[in-house]
């Protein structure tokens, strides 16, 4: 009983990370239509920034800041912004496809610096050592994964309520507008254009953020954590949930999420070992039909408001 | 120094280079950047090694070679199959989304297409690397220091016939102009009375299957794996980006000056830092001038 | 019997907000007819709909006696429609000589040789390797006729062809114009420049919201005083 209410702490703090990464994801494509290929590169400039930060000195790796955990958060959320904010910087005043590419490649040379980088990121090993909260509590799981949970469900809660605020505040109004009218946002012309880069620049932000605080509730991070599939799980959750609708963001990482560990779970029950490693493959198949049948049939996702706030 | 990088850089050139006109033509006909390109290239080497599982006992290579007459046979039918694929993908998913008009929705499903299409591929032939042929070949010198084997010269001469064949296609035939045509203003190419549909057809055709070719082009000198696509997927966007989007050519010749940068980096830089290149050749032209090289308007 | 008869006409690009309302006009072999009006009478939108690519929600086209309303637009052109667009008519990127080949290649058999039309066009055989995006607006204009007319239609039709021309390029198309209506082809004109496009015209329609408010000849019509009163005081209010 205990086990299964630690592994639903676990599962649940897992959730809501991914619950983090969409929300992000929704501000910059459900609210404001760019296109981001490359989430799997902003969570770890999140998740690598933080723990550089703040793990004790290592040989063969800057590092020995120390940072604070906090500190270690702020300074990711701000880093990962800055890179989103370059991006837009670089590619939103042309096609958004241009964005699209760019973000791919963002998400190539990060996983390339990530694993060759060693000096910074400490290689294929990543970084080991990262300090996680109320550590002092290691000795009884139970209460070390519920505190954790804690923990993320308050961030996840306070990036919901921030994405909220800000979805209805008057800059939010004009990301929508420029959304749906492209007229009004070419006679916007320039201002457009940087309304959008702090659309981008700010769900950066809150990648980053998921980023780093995964990296602390794991205690440890590696290249393989930020390959393509992750970015392509947040879109299958952003999708299912409805783009547009924090709400759904949320509904639509734990739904994914615990359909992705289920199947993973009968996989591993029912396939024999030597074929398990393609049965992954195909669980990752069906996600993606998955993912281009919402497209096709019900692109307003599952979880979103009634139509008439979502995607229209 | 050794010049050897130059025909390393020109053959990995050739091969970004081919796959890019797809990625070009995609862009500028049916108006969305295909993230699905690289796994088309995959799935057409693949296509290729199954061909040659079956004609293999037909004849043995022809020397200098490596390969011969099946592995020909085998490249002709996988360009077939990979059209047939890309012509699949179009009417269950793309062309339905096209008709509604989001652009930037049909590149999501192409993004969502790109991984299941890999995954099935490691799903249907697990992720270690196949070869068409374990034969080891000869390097022979050709001055300067360089030294190139039969199967890097002929598959060189094969994309020189392939790309001076797509100019002669486009600049000489009627179904080349019709596809320069609704490219430039689909609205007046479809009162001068082309085709619409005949042109997308076409484009997936040749797209694919050129994507066919440069995919048995890196298993015949490299390997084949599922993610052989993937890894070229961003030079091949900086190449079509670079060269000016729609412009063939300007695909090729930007497809072989990434393929030289690569090389020099892994010279003078470090063989790690290959995959980085692409990425900086695309900032500097999207910061620099985002028409590229032949690129008129942007569009 | 009319070579074109549009009746009941109703066009738009969303459902329920037609643009044509119920118009019907029609061309008999050999006319010029002029289609005038205040802007946004949907003049220009009336003649898209007849080519193809203003969907049409109701009404008939009939060319010749067949029913081609829902031929795709690509297909119009083969029963003999052929449409000049009033802005973007030409293939920017590729040669004048390429422009019309490509035109005539869709018909084989069926299309004038491109000599033909360098012939009728004496201005474009001189700049026939040039890149038709860098052509003057007259001759991209003349291109652009050229490239409608390789495919020896039966009724032609044009979308303002004096819009953005000064009065001697003007003046040049026109006469055209007249010429190869005198080779039988049958031309429909939407016309903002009433006063040139009447000199020339058989027969003349006024459309207002979408519907013909008045037809009459050519000639006469510039003189109606009711007809001026109508189109001039729609046409001041029609300028924004």
């Amino acid at each position: 009983m205990i086990d299964l209410i630690g592994y639903g702490a676990f599962f649940l703090s897992t959730a809501l990370i991914f619950a983090i990464i969409t929300l992000g994801l929704n501000l910059q494509w459900g609210l404001t239509g760019l296109f981001n290929v490359g989430i799997a590169g902003f969570v770890a400039i999140g998740a690598y920034t933080s723990a550089i930060l703040t793990t004790p000195d290592t040989p063969d790796r800057i590092g020995g800041f120390g940072w604070p955990i906090l500190a270690g958060w702020a300074a990711a959320m701000a880093l990962t912004a800055a890179a989103a904010g370059f991006t837009g910087f670089a590619t939103l005043r042309l096609k958004s496809d241009y964005l699209a590419i760019t973000t791919f490649g963002v998400a190539v040379v990060v996983q390339l610096a990530a694993l060759n980088a060693v000096g910074l990121t400490g290689g294929p090993f990543g970084v080991a050592f990262i300090p996680r909260p109320f550590a002092g509590l290691q000795s009884d799981p139970l209460a070390f994964n519920l505190v954790n949970l804690g923990i993320i469900a308050a961030v996840t809660l306070a990036c919901y309520l921030a994405l909220e605020r800000l979805s209805r505040s008057p800059w939010g109004r004009v990301l929508r507008a420029l959304r749906e009218d492209e007229r009004a946002a070419i006679s916007l012309g320039k201002s457009a254009r940087s309304y959008r880069i702090q659309a981008f620049a700010v769900g950066g932000a809150v990648m980053g953020l998921a980023g780093a605080v995964q990296a602390h509730f794991i205690g440890f991070i590696a290249p393989d954590n930020y390959i393509p599939t992750l970015t392509f799980q947040v879109w299958a959750m952003l999708m299912v949930g409805g783009s547009g609708s924090n709400r759904g963001a949320v509904m639509g990482a734990v739904v994914v999420w615990a359909v992705w560990i289920g199947a993973g779970w009968l996989t591993s029950a029912l396939v024999p070992v030597d074929w398990q490693a393609r049965a992954a493959s195909l669980q990752i198949v069906a996600i993606g039909v998955m993912l281009c049948l919402i497209l096709l049939g019900r692109p307003q996702g599952f979880f979103g408001p009634r139509r008439g706030r979502g995607m229209e | 120094m050794s010049l050897q990088f130059l025909l390393d850089g020109l053959i990995s050139g050739a091969m970004i280079g081919l796959g890019a006109i797809g990625v070009t033509l995609t862009y500028s006909i049916l108006r969305f950047s295909n993230f699905a390109h690289g796994d088309l290239m995959a799935w057409g080497a693949y296509a290729a090694l199954v061909a040659v599982g079956v004609v293999g006992g037909l004849a043995g290579p022809i020397a200098p070679l490596s390969f011969g007459l099946p592995l020909i046979l085998a490249t002709l039918f996988a360009m077939g199959f990979t059209a047939g694929l890309a012509l699949l993908l179009d009417w269950l998913l793309f062309a339905r989304l096209r008709a509604r008009g989001q652009a930037i929705i049909v590149v999501m499903a192409s993004f969502g297409a790109s991984m299941a299409l890999r995954n099935l591929l490691e799903f249907l032939f697990s992720s270690s690397p196949a070869y068409y042929s374990r034969a080891l070949q000869i390097a022979q010198p050709v001055g300067f220091g360089i030294r190139i084997t039969p199967d890097q010269g002929a598959l060189l001469v094969m994309t020189v016939a392939l790309v001076t064949g797509m100019h002669l296609f486009l600049t000489r035939s009627q179904r080349g102009r019709e596809m320069r045509a609704y490219s430039q203003n689909p609205a007046l190419a479809r009162v001068t009375g082309i085709d619409v549909s005949r042109v997308v057809r076409t484009t997936w055709i040749i797209g694919a299957a050129l994507a066919a070719a440069a995919g048995v082009m890196v298993g015949t000198l490299v390997q084949i794996r599922p993610l052989m696509g993937l890894d070229l997927l961003l030079p091949m966007f900086a190449a079509a980006i670079l060269g000016g989007i729609g412009s063939v050519p300007g695909a090729v010749l930007a497809g072989l000056i990434i393929g030289l940068s690569e090389a020099a980096a892994v010279m003078f830089i470090g063989a790690e830092w290959r995959a980085g290149v692409a990425f900086v050749i695309l900032m500097a032209v999207l910061l620099v001038r985002p028409t590229g090289l032949f690129g008129v308007t942007e569009r | 019997m009319s070579l074109l008869t549009v009746s009941q006409l109703e066009a738009g690009y969303e459902p329920g907000l037609s643009i044509v309302k119920g118009a019907s006009i029609h061309a008999d072999k050999g006319e010029i007819v002029v289609i005038l009006g205040p802007n946004g009478a949907g003049k220009s939108s009336l003649i898209k709909a007849i080519a193809g690519i203003v969907p049409v929600t109701g009404g008939s086209v009939v060319l010749d006696g067949e029913d081609i309303t829902a031929v795709p637009a690509h297909l119009k052109i083969r029963k003999g429609l052929a449409f000049v667009p009033q802005t973007e008519n030409v293939f920017p990127l590729m040669s004048v000589e390429e422009n019309l080949a490509v035109a005539a290649g869709v018909f084989r058999g069926a299309a004038a040789p491109i000599e033909e039309m360098f012939a009728l066009f004496p201005d474009l055989a001189r700049q026939r390797r040039l890149a038709a995006g860098s052509l003057s607006g007259g001759q991209r204009q003349m291109l652009a006729c050229a490239r409608a007319l390789i495919v020896r239609p039966g009724v032609l039709m044009l979308d303002e062809p004096s819009a953005g021309l000064s009065p001697k390029f003007v003046e040049q198309v026109f006469a055209r114009l007249v010429e190869i209506r005198a080779s039988g082809v049958t031309i429909v004109l939407v016309e903002q420049n009433a006063r040139a496009a009447l000199a020339i015209g058989d027969r003349a329609y006024v459309l207002v919201e979408g519907r013909e408010a008045h037809e009459g000849p050519a000639k006469t019509l510039w003189d109606d005083p009711l007809i001026a009163e109508l189109y001039l005081g729609h046409r001041k209010e029609g300028v924004q």
